[in-house]
């Protein structure tokens, strides 16, 4: 019963918050930009919006364009219940391999490049062509992340964080390491940028051109999530928090905060990369993710040294 | 008398080498079978066996009758002309085989000791017959000169087996014997067909033939 | 012992085939788990291979030849399966030179073609090669051993001396990666393959390279015994180098087939990794990580049968629907073939590894184990297995993109020829074919924790290792890769999970979206003539692959314009090629250096007589006058 409500509550909990999250981060952008801008709200606004507009399917897509959408949230919901959030262990901690999570978002990324493969346009030949080249040029800096932060844990099981892993060396350009893969998978500045619609200058909005209406809001929606995610295994990385004490009240309220302020921490940290930085030619990605690839290494040399 | 007759066989084999015209060579090697054929009956005679005097006769006929007037006879058929093709002129021949005999004298020495001279001068002029034989294979142009180098080494080869045991076993001789004929018989027509087809017999030529 | 595992058709067969071992002595068969998890291999793929070519030789052949595909077929089979089980290593030889000309005939089958002549000379080569080095390392052996049985020799490998050791190994390697198609020695995959009619095609790529993974675990792991670290670490280096370049070669490709056997290249790689692990933990002293880093290797070995055996049998029936190998003239045939596509799609699902099917499993594992084998090693060791897996990544992820072009592109989107156009499904018994190995390719995924228990056994009798105290799942359900503790991974929950979470969003999406979607054309951006012209091609797809290995790939491009006048250029021709490095660099090399050498020693036969006599005499005088040294 315990596992129920954990799951459900989970599952509730970043459905309701993560595109607080991508509005967090536009109004933080925009902020430093001087500008006013749209309101913390705008992406559930959004949301709202497609829901109640209808759909146009093009004719030359099969049945694989209608079932992305279908997989792609289901892919992002099952990894949002192998994370821990609440306590130290996920609501699902005998399967909650972070390997097999790397594989789940694969499954997502395979059907969205097919179902932008099946409209028959440019926009999605691109857009898929380029998001499996990105895709595959980040998994073995991806890899080795998770074997430096993971070996000191003694096993790839994402429940294992303690909560008392020491910050070291290694667990800091670790983080680091994987903060540059969350921009990539997420889509953002300076990989991808998520506001143009400019073939020249679009990976992932390319391939989701053509979806429209409760099709294009699932899709959204699985983007918010997957870029929450990313964002509370960062976090647990850098800023580990210690175990929960229910006996201390105020204890508790700053738990509380400094649970909060580290997301918050993170989102900042994105909306200023997104602010400073343009975005890449697509070429100039294969040596920001090799750059990557050496965060990787080198956190895998401190982890051995033991530093 | 031995040794005159061993002498004779000497001479007879510079001849071989020597000559110049395919008729010449034929008779040259008619003098030496004759030679080999007195040598084999002088060592009947002493010896008193039936089948010395058996071997001694064969030699007589078939090499010193019978396979002269065949080759005669092809070499008559073909109308082929009396050159012997020669890759080395005759005195440097003449040379080659001095050198080669003064080299069986000293393999001779080495196999077999410096004691008993007339073993050594028998041997070494049958090693030095085989020697002879197979120079006239190599460095004659046509086929006739490969025949009858053929024979120059079984020749020798007979003339080695006398010398050194007295005689091989009776019927290892007539087995040669048969094997000489059956083989004189059959180059002797190839030699013909090969005339027919290439109108010449110079063995040089069939380098043309390679791939 | 005989471990009957597999459903009950295999059961049937393994039973007759136990009762034909009673006929002969015992010792000429070994039937140990390793031979019987092998069969199961062999038949897993051949039948349904044999079963789809009814449908696909139908119309292509006179009927006396598809007799003779049918008799080369089973003796084909019947070769292989003597490879596995014999217990002696001269019949061992003999199958094997069987196995190989029989693939040989069925490659060449298709005398019209000159491309598969070609092909089959390419193949004969290269396998005789590779047997070449096998004689001469079980020549080795028997001088050692003194007799040619597995056992003996296995016996007096104990006091064999280590350079000896090292020598036949490398000697083992070389010839049984000629047939595995280990880099540089895989040249002949990607022309034999397409070549072959299909269900060969998946045989040969199913079964017949991954005996000769059979052979290196039977010889060098079974019967030499691992003692030295290099060995496992040269594996391990010549598989990820063979991963990278199959995978990077697949994805250029533009002929469906080529690219599957070049995937068999990256795929023979990722069981070589499996198999480089085991040797290095071997040698290490580290029994349990051996012995689950086999079973990474052999569960790799019977997925990578199942699906690729899948994947060529979809390639055949792409190709007689269609009659065409290009996929740049294929597309929009998920619309007139969708049961071939359905399958398709599981087999390049099954091959990018991606959840609940059977290569997530394997691949999962042998990361898994690279990752034990850092946490358990020391200092540089761990690094090095870091970067290792780290390269898997890459190749798992090359590997998806691969097959969603190669799916995409044929399958979806226009067609963009008459071939595909004019496309029709295939027939029932090819279509079975398909049905029963990707109905396989599902249940060895879900029931992932029920095979690494069988597979431990059979790795352990490899090895000679005692697993009764390891337990590699719990209560067959959930994969424990560190017996029992920490790390965990349920294959049937995951797909439990992600078809509630699936529907989850199917009623969301019924509930709150708005009625039926309107059916329309494409988003054109307003050009009024979208057309298959428009489309993206495999080639243009896999541009930026070619862009950012173009060091290793070496792309060049001609161009050719037709100029009406100066300023008008009435057509312009654009062709981009990718250079054959291996064929270019180190096999057209050797090959001018051998034809070079035999030019020169050619000259020592002129043809004329009197310079062979002369030899002889020569050699004769020589002999006289040094007689006494003799």
């Amino acid at each position: 019963m315990m596992e129920i409500t954990l799951i459900l509550l989970q599952l509730i909990f970043f459905i309701v918050v993560a595109p607080f999250l991508s509005g967090l981060i536009t109004k933080f952008k925009n902020g430093f930009r001087m500008r006013k801008g749209q309101s913390v709200f705008q992406p559930y606004y959004n949301l709202l919006k497609l829901f109640s507009k209808g759909q146009v399917v093009s004719e030359t897509t099969s049945w694989i364009f209608k079932v992305t959408p279908f997989i792609v949230i289901s892919a992002v919901l099952t990894v949002t219940l192998l994370i821990p959030v609440f306590i130290f262990s996920s609501p699902l901690y005998w399967m909650s391999d972070f390997l097999a999570v790397i594989f789940i978002f694969a499954l997502s990324r395979f059907f969205l490049a097919l179902a932008a493969l099946d409209t028959g346009s440019s926009f999605g030949g691109m857009g898929s062509s380029r998001e499996m080249f990105i895709s595959s040029l980040v998994e073995p800096a991806l890899c080795l992340v998770v074997f430096s932060v993971f070996l000191q844990f003694g096993s790839t099981n994402i429940s294992v964080f303690s909560g008392q892993h020491a910050v070291s060396v290694s667990s800091m350009v670790a983080a680091m390491a994987l903060f540059l893969v969350a921009i990539t998978e997420t889509s953002r500045i300076p990989v991808d940028n998520q506001e143009t619609h400019l073939e020249l200058t679009m990976i992932h909005e390319a391939m989701v051109l053509e979806y429209s209406g409760a099709s294009l809001a699932l899709i959204e929606m699985a983007a918010h999530i997957k870029q929450m995610i990313w964002f509370f295994l960062i976090a647990q990385i850098i800023f580990p928090i210690t175990a929960l004490n229910l006996a201390n009240l105020t204890g508790l309220f700053f738990w509380g905060l400094w649970y909060l302020a580290r997301i918050l921490i993170i989102v900042i940290g994105v909306a200023l990369v997104e602010v400073l930085v343009a975005k890449m030619r697509l070429f100039r990605v294969v040596d920001f993710l090799g750059f990557v690839f050496v965060l990787g290494v080198i956190a895998m040399v401190c982890a051995i040294l033991g530093v | 008398m031995q040794f005159i007759i061993l002498f004779a066989v000497l001479i007879s084999t510079y001849l071989m080498i020597i000559t110049k015209r395919t008729s010449a060579l034929i008779r040259s090697f008619r003098y030496q079978s004759f030679c080999l054929f007195l040598a084999a009956f002088m060592t009947a005679l002493r010896e008193r066996q039936l089948d010395l005097y058996v071997v001694a006769g064969l030699l007589f006929i078939l090499k010193v009758l019978f396979i002269p007037q065949l080759l005669y006879r092809t070499i008559k058929k073909i109308k082929a002309s009396e050159e012997l093709g020669l890759f080395v002129n005759p005195q440097l021949s003449l040379l080659w085989a001095l050198g080669f005999t003064y080299l069986s004298w000293v393999f001779t020495v080495r196999l077999i000791g410096a004691q008993d001279a007339a073993q050594v001068i028998m041997f070494t002029i049958a090693f030095f017959v085989v020697l002879a034989g197979t120079f006239l294979m190599i460095f004659r142009m046509t086929a006739l000169a490969q025949i009858i180098g053929l024979l120059v080494m079984e020749n020798g080869i007979f003339l080695l087996a006398f010398t050194v045991s007295g005689g091989m076993p009776f019927f290892v001789e007539i087995a040669i014997f048969f094997d000489v004929f059956v083989s004189v018989l059959i180059m002797g027509f190839f030699v013909y067909r090969i005339n027919k087809f290439f109108t010449h017999i110079d063995v040089n030529k069939l380098s043309r033939l390679k791939g | 012992m005989v471990y009957i595992y597999g459903q009950r058709s295999f059961l049937f067969i393994e039973v007759i085939l136990f009762k034909m071992f009673d006929f002969f002595p015992k010792q000429i068969f070994i039937v140990d788990p390793l031979s019987l998890f092998f069969l199961l291999v062999i038949f897993v793929v051949s039948l349904p291979s044999a079963i789809y070519s009814f449908g696909y030789l139908k119309g292509e052949y006179s009927s006396s030849k598809i007799t003779l595909s049918w008799f080369l077929l089973v003796v084909f089979i019947l070769s292989m399966t003597a490879v596995v089980t014999v217990g002696n290593v001269l019949i061992f030889l003999v199958a094997w030179e069987i196995m190989s000309l029989v693939s040989f005939f069925l490659v060449v089958f298709d005398t019209t073609h000159e491309k598969s002549i070609w092909a089959g000379t390419i193949y004969i080569i290269m396998t005789h090669i590779g047997t070449a080095f096998l004689v001469a390392a079980f020549l080795i052996l028997h001088k050692h051993a003194h007799s040619f049985d597995f056992m003996s020799i296995k016996n007096a490998c104990f006091t064999m001396p280590a350079p000896t050791k090292d020598i036949v190994f490398l000697l083992l390697l070389a010839g049984f990666g000629a047939k595995a198609g280990i880099v540089p020695l895989h040249i002949w995959l990607p022309y034999a393959h397409p070549q072959a009619p299909s269900h060969i095609s998946s045989i040969m790529s199913g079964v017949m390279i991954k005996t000769a993974i059979y052979g290196i675990i039977r010889f060098v792991i079974f019967l030499l015994g691992v003692n030295s670290s290099w060995w496992g670490v040269l594996i391990l280096i010549l598989a990820v180098i063979t991963c990278l370049v199959g995978v990077i070669y697949a994805l250029m490709e533009r002929d469906i087939k080529r690219l599957l056997a070049y995937s068999s290249v990256e795929n023979i790689g990722i069981i070589l990794l499996g198999v480089g692990l085991t040797m290095l933990f071997i040698s290490m002293k580290m029994p349990y990580l051996a012995v689950f880093s086999l079973i990474a290797g052999l569960y790799h070995l019977v997925n990578h049968a199942i699906f690729k055996g899948l994947l060529f049998l979809c390639a055949g029936s792409v190709y007689k629907a269609t009659g065409t190998r290009d996929i740049e003239k294929l597309g929009g045939l998920i619309k007139n073939m969708p049961q071939s596509a359905v399958y398709f799609l599981i087999g390049s699902m099954a091959i990018s590894a991606l959840p609940p099917l059977n290569g997530f499993v394997s691949e999962w594992l042998t990361l898994q184990a690279f990752f034990l084998g850092a946490l358990n090693s020391i200092g540089g060791i761990k690094l090095f297995l870091g970067i290792c897996a780290a390269l898997l990544a890459l190749t798992g992820g090359l590997a998806a993109a691969c097959f969603v072009k190669a799916f995409g592109v044929v399958f979806l989107g226009l067609p963009r020829s008459n071939y595909a156009q004019n496309a029709k499904e295939v027939p029932l018994s090819m279509r079975s074919g398909m049905f029963f190995l990707a109905f396989l390719a599902v249940v060895f995924g879900i029931a992932a924790g029920y095979i690494i228990k069988l597979l431990a056994k059979v790795a352990a009798v490899v090895m000679n290792i005692d697993i009764s105290s390891m337990s590699f799942s719990l209560n067959n359900f959930i994969l424990t890769p560190q017996a029992g503790k920490s790390a965990y991974l349920s294959v049937p929950m995951l797909a439990l999970v992600l078809v509630v979470m699936g529907l989850a969003g199917f009623v969301v999406y019924k509930l709150f979206g708005k009625g039926k979607p309107l059916i329309y054309k494409t988003w054109d951006c307003g050009y009024y003539k979208l057309g298959p012209r428009n489309e993206y091609t495999g080639t243009a797809f896999s541009k930026p692959f070619r862009i950012a290995f173009s060091f290793f790939l070496l792309p060049y491009h001609k161009t050719q314009k037709v100029r009406e006048s100066f300023y008008h250029v009435k057509s312009f021709a654009y062709e981009t090629h990718t250079t054959f490095v291996f064929k270019k660099y180190i096999y057209a090399p050797l090959i001018a250096l051998v034809l070079r050498s035999a030019k020169f020693m050619r000259r020592i036969q002129p043809g004329s007589i009197h310079l062979y006599l002369a030899y002889i005499f020569l050699i004769l005088l020589l002999l006289i006058m040094f007689m006494h040294k003799f």
